[in-house]
């Protein structure tokens, strides 16, 4: 259990507080999280609940400016009415009261990041003071919408001296509205079948009977984050700053639970969708200091991170009974399935950056960086069960020479089955940046950059068990080999030496170099060309490729010739290739690669098809294109276009052979007056995806990995296409009629997406008896959709000088299909296959709120 | 008798709002459209008006102002503004609460005095060349701003300028210094503000001391810019 | 909230707190650093440093007026002048974190200019307001060109996050501070931003991603929970898609720090790239999947026996032979722990 160790870290840091000597950096756009607290009643955190000032900006100027792009500034808000507390101003503002919700209001889409509860609420409170004669300055900001999603800051400080802040945020994420586990104990790090159910003993009928008696509950997941932060400006032009955060995570999440196959084995095997328990911390530590001056600039920065789960695992148990495949044998019962949950991680990283002015108004940058991420945590033993576990021949549990497939636990349960008691795996991480920029004459400047990156893997594991000389693991809780002779998933060089099974794990060493090439060219006030080639070289180890080049030159151009338009569009050309494409890189994981490995009958069967191209891996050929323009039609007018697309082609005979993506987007603002806003947007894109495979026709001992070849036959292949396409529009009215106020907000989101496929014969598929010829054929999945529906109505009325009520409604429909839940509204279990999560469901619900708003 | 000018009011609502302005009270004449009127209708109506400002528009009395030559757009902005009360201890606002004028007859009646010559200078300049450098310059040490900014270089309202927002400016050369100097304490005092141009004047006027007004009203009146 | 957490979220309040008060009480020295001063060594001994202390001199006590090149014969006029026809504009900026800072410092040394600081000496646009550029401005027909205005706030923000600002890609398409920024006034409640939020002012011009937020799956961003400046650094940064950390999946850990391992058994392209299953701006998918399951897996996965066959609709729950590789969570619902496991009988992920 590790609340002991969080404890003892908690306690020591207001000691390193007191004893660093200054901590500092509040989270803002250069470094770490928390840049925002806010929640869905007001994501503006308060800034769009302000009265605007009806006079406008400026009596010399009506209506807004424009910003250089040409969009229209807001109107500001009304000047604030102040307090006086002695040399302190003062001026706030409250609003509180209740919520009401309706209709579907427990829909895990509803209340997805807000989770809404009816009843009092407190809505802003927000209260600033500033003290005039220095510049001393406190604000306090808080919201609560409920129990799990609710915000407290404060923020103390003086105007360019320094700055303290400090936040206490929790944030709900519901997960899931309808899940019905048939487990006991959600949420803990140990999952028990009611009563009702026999653990490795039941049937499906009784499975099917828990799960349909069982009642929907939510699952989520709850994130409650305390941060602290510092700023502060020191003699000679320093600054230093430090945060502090710790973010803790509670609640459940649908998962899984493999007990092996079902499809290939009618009522065997088990695929469980158990609940894991997510009990966590991180503490997240920034500190740097930062020197600025004339010539020169330097930033050193320490990023820490500490990841505590309160469990190393959860466990479940298995309702199933299993039987082995071997007429007359046995199957030695299994109850119990685990799950290791994430390891106790530690990331350290440090970071120094220079910046040198140089002549020709250019600018010198080195930034290097050092980190490391490492765990240790304690292994789980290999199997989680009691007895034997395998399949005994003849019906005979006993374990002995006399039956190769049957395991004691005893050998396997324990820790000492494990060739080392921790992880202890370390990835240093180093990156060297430079880069430079020069304008050498009046309109043209250039800029060029390098940067080195590496990752290196410390560490590697070897599955070996000293207790009984095996390689390898238990795979899949010891179901694989209770149900199939000789998959228990060991190699053993004296009683199984031609066993494949993995035994090693896979260092990920990598290294990176980019350099870039670049030139602008400010043709006169009104153009501005632009190139810059980039080239990337990226090396990884144990992967399909060594060496993977991407080339890129992106052209770009700032139009504003026209005083009504800015115009900005860029092309990209991408290309990347590589050293030749190693389709089987990985057999120095498995047991292949161990002395005594003999291969079977047929051969050593091939890992996958050599055709297949790993599309991180692969060569790829791109374009894409952005275009943005910023049209003003009026004065009080702004109408705002995009244009992208990405197409990118891979050279992949199996794999990911096209991705592209496309969007379109208009926006319209409209400001007749000081304090009426009207705009609208209406956006599209949609995306394709195309992929291949192939089908083996060898029931897995195929040795030959050609596609084409008797194994990957070309009449088993297949494609898919997968192709996305939304729509999405909104406008949203401010408007005064008088002292009164009405704001109106509607949104509308489609998205369909399809996936079709064509097979070039029915071996191709997963069931070849259900195509309806002998010959190539296609279909399509059903449309995956999600419509959601929403609008919103607010008025504010004032009431007395200080005070005004606020009255709003939120209605919101969601429409949602998504095939991969279908049929889960009538039965979560099917044969032994235990499902939790009904998926998404469609709804309707509302909000009503009444709310008094007090100027403080 | 109060008069009832529904369609004028109607008008100038309407003009009020394609102005950009918000709130029903101010006049926002930050982008207001260009004033016309007949002119020589305006004058079968002068009667009243040539009685105080004479037919010419030059008044003889220094307390009442020069209108001749006055640009249309602050002439009627401004009698829309003593119509609505905005200075009630002036004459003016009791003169036109008596009249049945129409919204078309204060057009006409600007277009009128409009076209007239304006009041030439009067008086000497020279003793007011503090008057001048605060015109020009202004005193950063007082924050006292440069008035030919908005009021031209020629103090003719920006006649140099075709923005819309200098519509109401009013030109100040050959004005009457003690209506000046009362206009200017009146701003200061923030007595008149209906029109987002009085609003403009009233923290131009703040930082204006009762020295700064007289040069300045005795260099407008006696000066040629 | 635990016990041992409000205790400890309150001990360090308390804390903080005690240290700002000893720190306000502290700075009661000025230190005389012009901030604008040439300088070319590191050390600052070239400025007169009467007294050091623990804080230095607030940042607006050296504000100077900056340079205009359009009107480079402009003399400062004050404040008070500035405002005598700006007063609205006045009204919204004095409770902005700017004007705090420079009027305090004002207060102490009535050569510390107010507007100026930005907007450069007013003598010349006082007299001539009409004439474009004789003023800095930060608007579209100010008449200031952009890296007038840009040099203008970075006299005083230049380093920490707008280290990389020259080079980057919002500079080299010519943007300004302002088309992000209004520090005229509180638009927004943090930040001094254009619009009423982070999220909002990123959308002025990158609505496309803003409205991908709005698929059914996505991070919290409509809600408000977090903003588009909690992964990217707007004003420039050491990666090309303006990363705040050094690589996509460090700014991933940032939040999900569970991921970050490095596990027993990886998952390749999990450790080489979030992104290569995941789409961070909103999917249609579940959990921001980039293609639905079990496609997403088969794009690489043509393994022998079960990961490499064509699923159709018959393998849903509602078909004649339903599947676990495809319903629910699919491959996942067995290959669960799929970014990496740390169990030794995990290299399927099945642990």
């Amino acid at each position: 259990m590790h609340t002991q160790r969080r404890s003892t870290l908690l306690c020591t840091l207001p000691l390193a507080l007191a004893l660093a000597t200054v901590l500092n950096a509040q989270a803002d756009s250069g470094i770490g999280v928390d840049t925002w607290r806010a929640n869905k009643l007001d994501p503006s955190a308060g800034a769009q609940g302000r009265m605007t000032d009806e006079f406008g900006t400026s009596w010399l100027i009506g209506g807004q400016r424009r910003s250089p792009t040409g969009n229209l500034y807001m109107c500001p808000a009304q000047p604030p009415q102040l307090d006086h507390f002695g040399d302190w101003i003062g001026y706030g503002v409250l609003e509180a009261g209740a919520v009401g919700t309706s209709g579907d209001d427990r829909n895990a889409l509803w209340n997805r990041y807000a989770d809404w509860d009816s009843g009092l609420i407190l809505g802003l409170l927000d209260y600033t003071w500033q003290r005039p004669d220095d510049g001393s300055y406190a604000n306090v900001r808080a919201s609560r919408i409920s129990e799990d999603d609710q915000y407290y800051q404060a923020v103390f400080g003086r105007a360019g001296a320094f700055k303290i802040q400090a936040f206490i945020r929790d944030q709900p994420n519901l997960v899931s509205s309808n899940a019905k586990p048939i487990w006991n104990g959600v949420g803990s790090d140990q999952l028990t079948l009611p009563t009702a159910l026999t653990p490795g003993g039941s049937t499906v009928a009784d499975v099917a009977a828990v799960s349909a008696a069982t009642p929907e509950r939510t699952l989520s997941v709850k994130r409650s984050k305390q941060g602290i932060g510092f700023d502060l400006n020191l003699p000679m032009r320093w600054s230093v700053y430090a945060n502090l955060a710790d973010e803790q995570r509670k609640g459940a999440r649908p998962y899984g639970g493999p007990f092996f196959f079902n499809y290939p084995f009618p009522n065997n095997g088990g695929v469980l969708e158990t609940t894991k328990p997510i009990d966590d911390h991180t503490l997240a530590i920034n500190l740097g200091v930062r020197h600025v001056a004339t010539q020169w600039r330097m930033d050193f920065s320490y990023s820490g991170s500490f990841y505590r789960d309160r469990y190393t695992r959860y466990t479940y148990q298995t309702p199933f009974a299993l039987w082995a495949v071997v007429p007359g044998s046995a199957s030695a019962p299994l109850t119990t399935g685990q799950m290791a949950m994430e390891p106790d991680n530690d990331y350290h990283n440090i970071k120094a950056a220079f910046t040198y002015k140089l002549p020709l108004n250019g600018e010198l940058s080195l930034t290097a960086s050092a980190g490391r991420m490492s765990q240790d945590d304690r292994l789980i033993a290999p199997i989680d069960c009691n007895g034997v576990f395998g399949i005994g021949l003849g019906g005979n549990l006993n374990p002995g020479p006399a039956n190769p497939f049957l395991f004691r636990c005893s050998d396997w349960n324990t820790p000492a089955a494990l060739s080392r008691r921790t992880a202890d795996m370390r990835i240093d991480t180093s990156l060297l940046d430079a880069r430079i920029s020069l304008q050498p004459l009046d309109g043209i400047s250039v800029r060029g950059g390098l940067r080195f990156n590496r990752d290196d893997y410390r560490n590697g594991y070897l599955a070996y068990n000293p207790l009984t000389g095996d390689y390898g693991y238990i795979a899949e809780n010891g179901s694989q080999g209770s149900i199939v002779p000789g998959e228990v998933g060991l190699f053993n060089p004296v009683t199984a030496p031609s066993n494949i099974t993995r035994v090693r794990s896979l260092p990920l060493d990598l290294q990176t170099i980019d350099a870039n090439l670049g030139a602008d060219w400010k043709l006169d006030n009104k153009n501005t060309l632009g190139a810059t080639f980039a080239f990337n070289r990226y090396e990884p180890t144990h992967r399909e490729r060594r060496r993977i080049d991407d080339n890129s030159l992106k052209l770009t151009w700032v139009n504003r010739s026209l005083d009504w338009l800015t115009l900005r569009a860029n092309y990209t050309w991408k290309k990347s290739n590589g050293d030749p494409y190693e389709f089987d890189p990985y057999e120095f994981t498995y047991s292949i690669d161990l002395p005594g490995y003999v291969p079977p009958a047929g051969g050593t069967p091939s890992h996958t098809v050599e055709a297949m191209r790993k599309y991180d891996m692969s060569s790829r050929d791109g374009h894409k294109i952005d275009v943005m323009a910023t049209i003003m039609p009026r004065e009080d007018m702004t109408l705002s276009a995009s244009l992208r697309g990405d197409w990118n082609s891979y050279d992949a005979p199996i794999g990911r052979q096209d991705y592209q993506t496309s969007s379109a987007t208009l926006q319209w603002d409209w400001q007749p007056r000081d304090g009426t806003n009207l705009s609208a947007y209406a956006a599209w894109d949609r995306s394709h995806l195309r992929l291949s495979n192939v089908q083996d026709q060898q029931a897995g001992a195929g040795v030959d990995p050609r596609l084409g070849g008797p194994n990957y036959a070309l009449i088993g292949q297949w494609w898919l296409r997968d192709s996305q396409r939304d729509v999405y529009a909104g406008a949203t009215l401010d408007h005064r009629i008088g002292r009164v106020r009405i704001d109106a907000n509607w949104n509308y989101t489609r998205a369909r997406g399809m996936d079709r496929y064509n097979y070039a014969g029915p071996t191709a598929l997963a069931y070849p008896a259900l195509a309806p010829g002998a010959g190539p054929g296609g279909g399509a999945f059903p449309a995956m959709t999600y419509r959601v529906d929403s609008i919103s109505v607010g008025v504010t009325i004032p009431l007395a000088d200080r005070f005004a009520l606020r009255v709003f409604d939120y209605y919101e429909r969601g429409r949602v299909s998504d095939w991969h839940y279908s049929g889960f509204d009538t039965a979560r279990v099917i044969d032994h296959r235990v499902y939790t999560d009904g998926g998404p469901t469609r709804y309707n619900a509302n909000l009503v709120g009444v709310m008094l708003r007090v100027a403080l | 008798m109060k008069p009832t000018l529904p369609r004028a009011l109607a008008l100038v609502v309407a003009a009020v709002l394609l102005g950009g302005c918000a709130s029903s009270s101010l006049i926002d004449l930050r982008n207001p459209v260009p004033v016309t009127g007949n002119a020589q209708a305006g004058a079968q109506k002068i009667e009243l008006c040539s009685a105080c400002h004479g037919k010419d528009g030059s008044s003889p009395v220094p307390a009442f102002a020069n209108i001749g030559g006055q640009k249309i757009d602050y002439l009627y902005w401004e009698l829309v503004e003593y119509q609505r009360g905005a200075n009630p201890d002036s004459p003016m606002t009791a003169i036109l609460a008596s009249l049945k004028v129409s919204d078309a007859d204060l057009r006409d009646l600007s277009a009128y005095y409009a076209a007239q010559t304006p009041a030439a200078p009067s008086g000497d300049a020279t003793p007011f060349a503090g008057g001048e450098a605060l015109f020009r310059h202004g005193d950063p040490a007082r924050g006292i701003a440069p008035c030919q900014g908005c009021h031209g270089k020629a103090a003719d309202g920006r006649l140099d300028s075709d923005a819309t927002r200098y519509l109401a400016y009013p030109s100040l050369r050959g004005q009457h210094s003690q209506y000046l100097a009362r206009r200017l304490k009146e701003f200061r005092d923030k007595s008149i503000n209906l029109s987002s141009n009085d609003h403009i004047m009233h923290s131009v006027a703040h930082n204006l001391d009762d020295e700064a007004i007289t040069e300045l009203a005795g260099w407008l009146q006696a000066a040629t810019p | 909230m635990t016990t041992l957490r409000k205790r400890t979220a309150l001990l360090l309040l308390g804390a903080s707190f005690g240290l700002a008060s000893l720190l306000a009480h502290a700075q009661q020295t000025r230190a005389d650093l012009a901030r604008n001063l040439p300088s070319s060594n590191l050390s600052g001994h070239d400025v007169q440093a009467t007294r050091t202390s623990l804080l230095g001199a607030p940042g607006f006590a050296h504000a100077r007026v900056v340079s205009n090149p359009a009107a480079p014969d402009a003399t400062p006029v004050g404040e008070g002048m500035c405002i005598s026809c700006h007063q609205l504009e006045a009204d919204h900026f004095t409770h902005t974190l700017h004007a705090l800072g420079l009027h305090a410092a004002n207060k102490a040394d009535a050569s510390v200019p107010v507007c100026e600081t930005c907007h450069g000496a007013g003598s010349a646009h006082s007299q001539s307001p009409q004439t474009r550029g004789l003023i800095i401005g930060f608007t579209k027909d100010s008449g200031t060109p952009i890296d007038v205005q840009t040099r203008t706030c970075l006299s005083c923000h230049e380093g920490g996050p707008r280290d990389h600002w020259t080079g980057s890609v919002h500079q080299r398409n010519d943007l300004s501070c302002s088309d992000c920024h209004n520090p005229m006034a509180n638009f927004s409640s943090e930040g001094l931003m254009a619009k009423a939020s982070i999220n909002d002012t990123c959308a002025q011009c990158h609505k496309d991603i803003r409205v991908q937020f709005n698929r059914r799956s996505h991070m919290p961003l409509p809600e408000g929970q977090m903003s588009c400046a909690d992964c990217h650094n707007p004003h420039g940064s050491v990666t090309s898609p303006l990363l705040k950390t050094n690589t996509v999946n460090e700014t991933c850990y940032q939040c999900h720090a569970e991921k970050r391992g490095p596990f027993l058994f990886e998952h390749a392209p999990v450790r080489e790239n979030c992104l290569n299953c995941h789409s961070p701006h909103g999917s249609n998918q579940n959990t921001l999947l980039v293609a639905p399951i079990p496609f997403l897996c088969q794009q690489c996965h043509t393994g022998q026996r079960h990961p490499n066959d064509l699923h159709t609709s018959q393998s849903l729950a509602t078909g004649s032979n339903p599947d676990e590789r495809i319903m629910g969570r699919g491959c996942l619902t067995c290959h669960a722990n799929i970014h990496g496991s740390n169990a030794p009988s995990g290299p399927r992920f099945h642990e």
